[in-house]
């Protein structure tokens, strides 16, 4: 196994590191992390759909061609179960590609190398081999591209053991949870939802570009963020949802309702404390999640709670996508996406009680 | 005081595009390696760096339409 243990010690910090001054939109941040990555250690390469030229759908890899060229930024046809298994095979083989799905929803053609190959030939070789991949994906909707191209499945790559499934919602956590995706020597699915890369030509949210710092850092994969301290209720969120929560929070703070967001960061690991010191104080949870909502995240995190200890909750309720189909048509979809309003409906119902 | 101007990303005359991102304020310290801006002419980004170093001052919003080669910020 190539190692880059020399590095990894600079990398991980006791504490996360200031932001400093210097902004990035999520994009730029992400593009940062692995180019810097993969000056420091030539096994890093990427490989994907559109990731060369066009530089990612989404901008994930927006000027890597140029700095490194077509040998470490690989365009591939689209063959989605061809190119994650030859990510696959070089990982196993001590490379640490990053491979881009491009849209989560098109897991279905490769489901097969991504949760039968990818997450089990760590187990299935008693430990043996190590698969130190990244498969990054974009997801989300609110822009009207249907309903094959606007769903978050993260929950679904969760449910699956074998994989770590991280999903940044700002610029730092962004490039600090790539760099730690990279260095990790398990494979981490990485979903960036397409509304939180500050992209000129979706909506977007000023949270979308934050401060980053320059050097190379980790955010430990794991471990949530409380992005706003509050007493009254705790929203358990992820990814653009922590935007409209945190709007939502601000708005209703000048009417005295305290709300606290929790930014999971990560579903696996799933940093369960963080959840129950949260609620403990408040006792009432919201899950806001734009995933589907059944069987998925939101019933995850409440029953985190309820296991712990279900005398803890005087109020509970989800703010997800109801089990349909994303619409196309823009009204339509925003009735289906957890929109501010619905957040701010279901807070103001949790402390009303 | 230099001027900072809208770069010129497309041949036809009089193209118009928008600033996507300011990644600085008014007021901010910057240098040619600060990245300042993302602008946009069709669906074709480009980022801005300043020509000088100093203090920036910041012209026009985000989002409005802007010509080619306009000034939208300067330095001092």
């Amino acid at each position: 196994m190539t190692s880059t243990l020399s590095n990894k010690q600079s990398l991980v910090l006791a504490v996360e590191p200031q932001a400093g001054r210097r902004k990035l939109s999520t994009a730029k941040a992400m593009q940062e992390a692995i180019s810097q990555r993969m000056a420091r250690d030539e096994s890093v390469f990427v490989m994907g759909e559109d990731v060369g030229a066009y530089g990612g759908i989404f901008s994930s890899t927006t000027g890597l061609l140029d700095r490194f060229g077509p040998e470490r930024i690989r365009d591939t046809p689209i063959s989605e179960s061809a190119f994650i298994g030859l990510g696959i095979g070089a990982a196993v083989e001590g490379m640490r590609p990053i491979v881009e799905l491009m849209f989560a929803d098109f897991f279905g053609v490769c489901m097969d190398q991504i949760y039968n190959h990818m997450a089990k030939i760590h187990y299935e070789s008693g430990g043996n081999v190590r698969v130190p991949m990244v498969l990054m994906m974009a997801a989300g909707g609110g822009y009207s591209d249907g309903a094959q191209h606007s769903q978050c499945l993260w929950g679904t790559f969760a449910h699956l053991p074998g994989m770590k499934v991280v999903v940044p919602s700002n610029p730092y956590d962004a490039k600090g949870l790539m760099t730690a995706a990279i260095e990790s020597d398990d494979p981490v699915v990485f979903v960036f939802h397409k509304g939180v890369m500050g992209l000129g030509w979706m909506a977007k949210n000023d949270r979308s570009v934050g401060a980053v710092p320059e050097d190379e850092y980790v955010v430990p994969i794991g471990k949530a963020r409380v992005a706003r301290e509050g007493t009254d209720v705790t929203i358990v969120t992820i990814s653009l949802s922590v935007h409209h929560s945190l709007d939502v929070a601000e708005k209703l703070a000048s009417e005295g309702i305290s709300v606290e967001v929790i930014d999971l960061r990560s579903l696996v690991p799933l940093d369960r404390e963080t959840i129950v010191r949260s609620v403990s104080k408040t006792g009432r949870l919201i899950v806001v999640d734009e995933d589907y909502q059944s069987f998925g995240l939101s019933g995850e995190v409440i029953a985190v709670v309820a296991e712990h200890d279900p005398t803890l909750l005087k109020r509970v309720s989800r703010v997800c996508v109801p089990d349909v189909p994303i619409p196309y048509a823009h009204e339509l979809e925003y009735a289906v996406l957890p929109t501010p309003a619905r957040i701010e409906a279901a807070v103001r119902d949790a402390v009303a009680k | 005081m230099t001027d900072v101007l809208f770069p010129v990303m497309s041949e036809a005359d009089g193209a118009t595009g928008v600033i996507v991102t300011w990644f600085v304020d008014s007021g901010d310290e910057v240098t040619p390696t600060t990245l300042i801006a993302e602008v946009a002419v069709d669906k074709v980004d480009a980022e801005v760096y300043p020509p000088t170093s100093g203090v920036i001052t910041l012209l026009v919003e985000e989002s409005t339409q802007t010509r080619q080669g306009a000034v939208i910020a300067q330095v001092t």
